[in-house]
């Protein structure tokens, strides 16, 4: 036996071993917790309390855009440098060049689909970030939602479609704008002496559109900004697979 | 305004410059994209400084994020706490952003147009999550700013496309990291569902209510320790985790290497400690016998995989990597002595560790720039033009070893004398890993910069990354060496020098250290409450004995590089070499499912070894 296979033998019955020693303790650890659908919940009595009080009908949203905003806050940046280091990483190589994207043939039954459903599910997105603040959704769900959308148009139709109806360099600065316009919404609290985030727009009436102050603004923000991030990143994916092709090398 | 609202400004600053930059940066041309993140990063570090000035040495400042505070021991919101040691640390990576983005100012051929923004915007990006990371007081939030500081980092890392390797090394990066942070997550979890809490504070509150009430520690908080610290742990590079990093480092570009090497991974043994003492130090977590004895054990043998290591590379960045992986395990031992003085000791190390690492990154950024190559045997006297850089490169290798007065001497000294009160042999494997560190670069410099000795023999038996064939990492050969990639440098070497020999420094962290121990300080700073006075800080004044170990490891380093650069090519390597170093550098496959399974093996050990002392 190689000294390589040795080495990888015992690496491999170590690991074994160090899997079960964890799944184990795992368990025993899981063991302790409290029961499933138990009365007590501490942490959400207290979220649902201070939601209400401020007429956030979607405690979620309460919870990610007001109480917990600053992890939103840091949640939707990892997004927005996402796109950035997968723009850069994916960025034409100076062996790669593009091509143009053949047109598709598709059945007339798909386009059908695909022309019903796409301003649906823009309808549906649309109302999911519009509504955040008070039914189950809002800016993450909706905007992927949208994201969604557009991209019917490449499986119903074919990449030129996708290209035509989807203004990347637009959408790309819209987005950055969108991630800033987050952490710069915080600085209203801020100047106004009650600390980065805090909820201090008017609050307005329980469960009307525009109700619960700043959750719905920073909700509307996330939307645009996690709407275009999305079709920016899959955009700089699908490149790669449909458009780049690696030059070929004369030698 | 306030101190407090200094904390949330010094994230969202970059955040936002990242914002305007990334969008600006499509139309302006490169001098503007430069001065516009350059002002952003400068913005920053001029928040940070005013932070630092502003709290008090034994003190913290607190920032209830969106207003939202506990009434009566128990909130909903996200809380902010800086003591000097975490303003000072995101302090320090603002600096070094600073730095960096100066030595890139003429550096890199960095795309334009659409994705002009792209590197500076991901800087500031970077900057953000490692000032959330060292500001908050908050399990969850500090999760979320680790995952920021990382997927930056892993599309920093592989910013070179046109060559598989730094895509290889990011993806190990990424993945090793990413799994590790998914552990935490869980540990996180089981925390929550055990406290209801998600402030470091509140949990480690609501764990002593239990134990005051005899539900003490079980499994839970015991499986929780493990799997929380698994990120930062591996973050710090503890051995066996440390195998992404020096695969990350040696393809990243220099100016990344900079920060990666110089504060991020730092950062690392930063969370170890703050979780460690927030949540665990108390009566419901774990007993300090047992956490410190594990802890040391891992930075020990940290330390020792990472100087034999370094002293084994011939391609410059790996070695500098390895280098790291060494003292950051010096740093966790400081650390985990859970002493005021051993902290104080590894903050000052830290400081003035990252001034010569990166200093010396930067330098090898210029070879790379000359010769598009950092392999130690083919530059061999080829750098001898280089006058200034090569006495820098010097310079930063003596500083490596630890040779007084720089400031990586101070914190050496002062990490050693309070290790050696713990354990009379631990001052040995200080000056022993500083020496082989320190010598292996000026080994290295010997060689390269001075021509010295005989061009070393190939052995082919032994599979080496040699560090030749690398991309160039700008384009337009013959141009002259631009003058920020010497100035930065020397700046930072003289950073390094300032905090050994500026009183103010060491004695200011000496006051951080003992503020960051007072655990019921912290405590009652964040949830109310008042607490003792404070513990004294510790003395980090130059002693005698310090002073003379750090002669003795700098003359050990000079012996170990004059004794390898002098011996004869032709001899063969010893039955010891053989036996011990041969194995220890077939572990370090490159293979990623290599890396994960000692993430396994590793965490399995940890909690054995804790459940053993129990």
């Amino acid at each position: 036996m190689s000294r390589t296979t040795r080495l990888r033998l015992f690496l491999t019955a170590a690991a074994v071993l160090a899997a079960a020693v964890l799944a184990a303790a795992l368990i025993v650890a899981a063991e302790q917790l409290p029961g499933f659908g138990g009365a007590r919940h501490p942490y959400g009595e207290r979220a649902v309390a201070a939601g209400l009080a401020r007429q956030s009908a979607n405690i979620v949203s309460a919870v990610n855009f007001d109480q917990r905003g600053f992890d939103t806050l840091g949640e939707e940046s990892i997004l927005f440098g996402s796109v950035l280091g997968a723009g850069m990483l994916l960025r034409l190589a100076r062996d790669e060049h593009k091509r143009r994207p053949a047109a598709e043939p598709v059945l007339p039954t798909t386009r059908l689909f695909g022309a019903t459903l796409l301003p649906l599910t823009l309808l549906t997105g649309g109302y999911l970030v519009a509504h955040g603040q008070l039914s189950p959704g809002g800016g993450f769900q909706g905007g992927v939602v949208l994201t969604t959308a557009l991209h019917l148009a490449y499986v119903a139709a074919d990449y030129r479609v996708l290209k035509r109806i989807r203004p990347l360099a637009v959408l790309d600065v819209t987005d950055a704008i969108a991630a800033g316009s987050y952490a710069a919404l915080g600085l209203i609290g801020l100047a106004q002496g009650a600390g980065y985030l805090a909820n201090t727009l008017p609050l307005g009436t329980f469960n009307a559109l525009s109700s619960s102050g700043l959750v719905a603004v920073i909700n509307a923000a996330v939307g645009v900004e996690v709407g275009s991030a999305v079709v920016v990143l899959l955009a700089h994916f699908l490149d790669q697979a449909v458009e780049v092709t690696p030059r070929r090398r004369n030698r | 305004m306030d101190t407090a609202d200094l904390l949330p400004l010094a994230v969202a600053v970059p955040l936002l410059g990242a914002a305007v930059v990334a969008v600006a940066g499509r139309w302006l041309p490169r001098p503007g994209r430069d001065a516009l993140a350059t002002a952003c990063a400068a913005a920053d570090v001029g928040c940070l400084a005013l932070l630092w000035a502003r709290t008090d040495p034994d003190g913290r400042a607190v920032s209830w994020l969106g207003g939202w505070r506990p009434r009566g021991g128990h909130g909903v919101g996200i809380v902010l706490v800086a003591d000097r040691l975490g303003s000072g640390l995101a302090l320090l990576a603002a600096v070094l952003v600073l730095a960096v983005l100066c030595y890139a100012w003429r550096y890199f051929d960095e795309p334009s147009g659409e994705h002009g923004g792209m590197f500076p915007g991901l800087l500031l990006l970077f900057q953000a999550g490692m000032c959330g990371f060292a500001l908050t007081g908050d399990l969850f939030d500090a999760f979320v700013f680790f995952e920021l500081m990382g997927a930056v980092a892993y599309a920093l890392t592989g910013y070179r496309i046109e060559d598989p390797r730094p895509l290889q090394g990011a993806l190990a990066f990424g993945l090793v990291n990413s799994a590790a942070a998914y552990l935490s997550l869980l540990g996180i979890g089981l925390l929550y569902a055990r406290t209801g809490e998600l402030g470091m504070a509140q949990i480690g509150a609501a764990l002593d209510e239990r134990a005051a009430a005899g539900h003490g520690r079980d499994a839970l908080v015991v499986v929780a320790f493990v799997l929380v610290l698994a990120g930062p742990l591996v973050k710090a590079a503890t051995a066996p985790f440390h195998f992404w990093l020096p695969d990350a480092h040696a393809v990243a570009p220099s100016p990344v290497c900079m920060l990666l090497s110089g504060v991020m991974v730092e950062l690392g043994v930063y969370g170890v400690a703050r979780i460690h003492r927030v949540v665990f130090a108390g009566a419901g977590g774990l007993p300090d016998a047992a956490v410190r004895d594990t802890l040391l054990a891992a930075g020990v043998l940290t330390a020792l995989v990472g100087a034999v290591m370094c002293w084994q590379q011939r391609h410059l960045k790996r070695m500098l990597a390895f280098s790291t992986v060494g003292h950051v395990g010096l740093f966790l031992v400081g650390t985990a002595l859970l002493t005021p003085a051993g902290l104080a000791g590894s903050a000052v190390y830290v400081a003035g560790h990252a001034g010569a690492k990166a200093a010396l990154f930067g330098l090898t950024g210029v070879l790379l720039d000359r010769y598009g190559s950092v392999d130690e045997h083919g530059l061999h006297g080829r750098a001898r033009e280089l006058r200034l850089p090569g006495a820098l490169f010097a310079l930063g290798a003596l500083a490596l070893a630890g040779l007084p007065p720089f400031g990586t001497g101070l914190g050496k000294a002062v990490a050693e004398e309070a290790a050696g009160r713990e354990l009379g042999w631990l001052p040995a494997v200080f000056v022993l890993v500083s020496a082989l560190t320190g010598g292996a670069v000026l080994r290295a410099g010997l060689r390269v910069f001075g021509g010295v000795g005989s061009p070393p023999k190939e052995h082919p038996e032994v599979a080496a990354t040699t560090g030749e064939g690398e991309e160039p990492e700008i384009r337009g050969p013959g141009r002259r060496l631009p003058a920020p990639m010497i100035a930065v440098p020397a700046a930072l070497l003289a950073g390094c020098l300032a905090v050994g020999l500026a009183p103010g420094v060491g004695r200011a962290l000496a006051a951080a250290a003992a503020a960051f121990t007072d655990r019921t300080g912290y405590l009652a700073d964040t949830l109310g409450g008042t607490a003792p006075a404070a513990t004294p800080a510790p003395d980090t004044d130059w002693t005698a004995s310090g002073i003379l170990l750090g002669l003795l490891s700098a003359a050990l380093a000079a012996a170990f590089a004059t004794a390898a650069v002098r011996r004869d090519p032709r001899r063969g390597t010893g039955a010891l070499h053989r036996a011990t170093v041969l194995p220890l550098r077939r572990l370090h496959s490159g293979l990623l499912g290599d890396y994960v399974a000692w993430l396994a093996v590793g965490l399995a050990a940890l909690l054995v070894a804790l459940v053993a002392q129990l």
